[in-house]
């Protein structure tokens, strides 16, 4: 069957805004939202949009469905009436049609040093039991899609907040048996954009396409962050 | 973001500790204040004359050596004043009509003044 996709169309060269412009795509059971972008750039081959793998692991083709962040590659026209909405991630600055600008997002991931931090140069290996897995494994599932960040009004409002990936990246490191850097991120974690900016919305959780629930590794990150409060009462 | 200097450090930990504890004695104390004091009163579940001003009064002041009446007020009225002054601070954030330093004082300033009121009220 046919269905009508508007599409939020920009050239920064040229508008001034974003305008909605309507495509008729052929939809069945099996056609995702990236299906249909596909479908509509043959009609014409200026609409301009990120993908990849099509099977939600890049995280390149996120894009606000009617409004909520979405994978195109993961959402399927079967699950909207005859018509949807299709624009560029929130809370980003947009660089062409549905491709944003991601530099922030990747700055804020990079500042909580998202990588082992371990003097041990031992060349064994680093056993690690089941249960010290289970701590940080779910926080390790993130693809960096950035629909979080759209889903969450207080990076909206401060694009300066680190925002639940980065946060959940610091503590997915913060958790595992093997690092030793949690001192060198808490100060980041302790500042009023870190773990402090967030206010337990908890839309993050709800659009996370991998299930990863950064709300909790925001609050985790909450308390991590009041128990170094106290320490550095004690300290000189 | 500038890697080389670290972040000034929150104060948020204090507020957020307050606003926990209110909200849990907004969850468990306070229901079950008004369940006592209020409802089941009311509808007859317990006698009226429990809360008589004699018995009320060596409960507030006297029990514990007027440590249980300070607990309740605390629990009751000062934590989840802070509760409720926390939520007003992030919330006027939120609308963008404050969140800064002013709002913090005033929220908060509020709620100290009120508990001390209150504590004062029952002394």
């Amino acid at each position: 069957m046919s269905k009508t996709i508007n599409i939020a169309r920009y050239n920064p060269q040229t508008d001034s805004r974003p305008q909605l412009q309507a495509f008729q795509v052929e939809s069945d059971n099996s056609t995702s939202v990236l299906d249909a972008l596909l479908q509509v750039q043959q009609q014409d081959p200026s609409l301009g949009f990120r993908w990849s793998c099509r099977m939600a692991i890049c995280g390149s083709c996120g894009v606000m469905v009617n409004g909520i962040p979405k994978l195109g590659c993961k959402t399927f026209l079967r699950d909207y009436p005859d018509e949807l909405t299709v624009s560029a991630l929130a809370h980003f600055n947009v660089e062409k049609d549905l491709i944003v600008d991601m530099q922030p997002f990747l700055t804020h991931l990079a500042a909580v040093k998202p990588y082992l931090i371990n003097d041990d140069q031992s060349s064994q290996p680093h056993r690690q039991t089941p249960a010290q897995l289970a701590k940080y494994q779910q926080f390790a599932n993130c693809i960096n899609c950035g629909l979080c960040y759209s889903a969450c009004p207080q990076f909206g409002l401060n694009p300066e907040f680190l925002g639940p990936a980065a946060i959940t990246l610091a503590q997915r490191y913060n958790l595992d048996s093997r690092d030793a850097g949690k001192t060198a991120r808490m100060p980041e974690l302790n500042s009023k954009n870190g773990v402090w900016g967030c206010t337990f919305v908890g839309f993050c959780s709800e659009v996370c396409p991998k299930k990863v629930d950064p709300a909790a590794a925001v609050n985790q990150g909450k308390v991590a962050s009041a128990g170094d409060f106290i320490i550095s009462m004690f300290k000189p | 973001m500038n890697n080389t200097t670290q972040p000034k450090r929150s104060d948020e930990p204090v507020w957020w500790a307050l606003f926990s504890a209110g909200g849990v004695c907004f969850a468990v104390v306070v229901p079950g204040a008004i369940l006592a004091l209020a409802l089941l009163p009311a509808f007859g579940g317990i006698s009226a004359d429990n809360l008589s001003y004699p018995r009320i009064s060596a409960l507030l002041h006297d029990a514990l050596w007027g440590l249980a009446g300070l607990a309740f007020i605390g629990s009751v009225i000062c934590l989840p004043l802070f509760h409720a002054a926390h939520r007003i601070h992030h919330g006027l954030h939120d609308l963008k009509l404050g969140g800064g330093l002013l709002s913090k004082v005033l929220c908060y300033g509020s709620a100290a003044a009120l508990s001390l009121l209150a504590i004062y009220l029952v002394s």
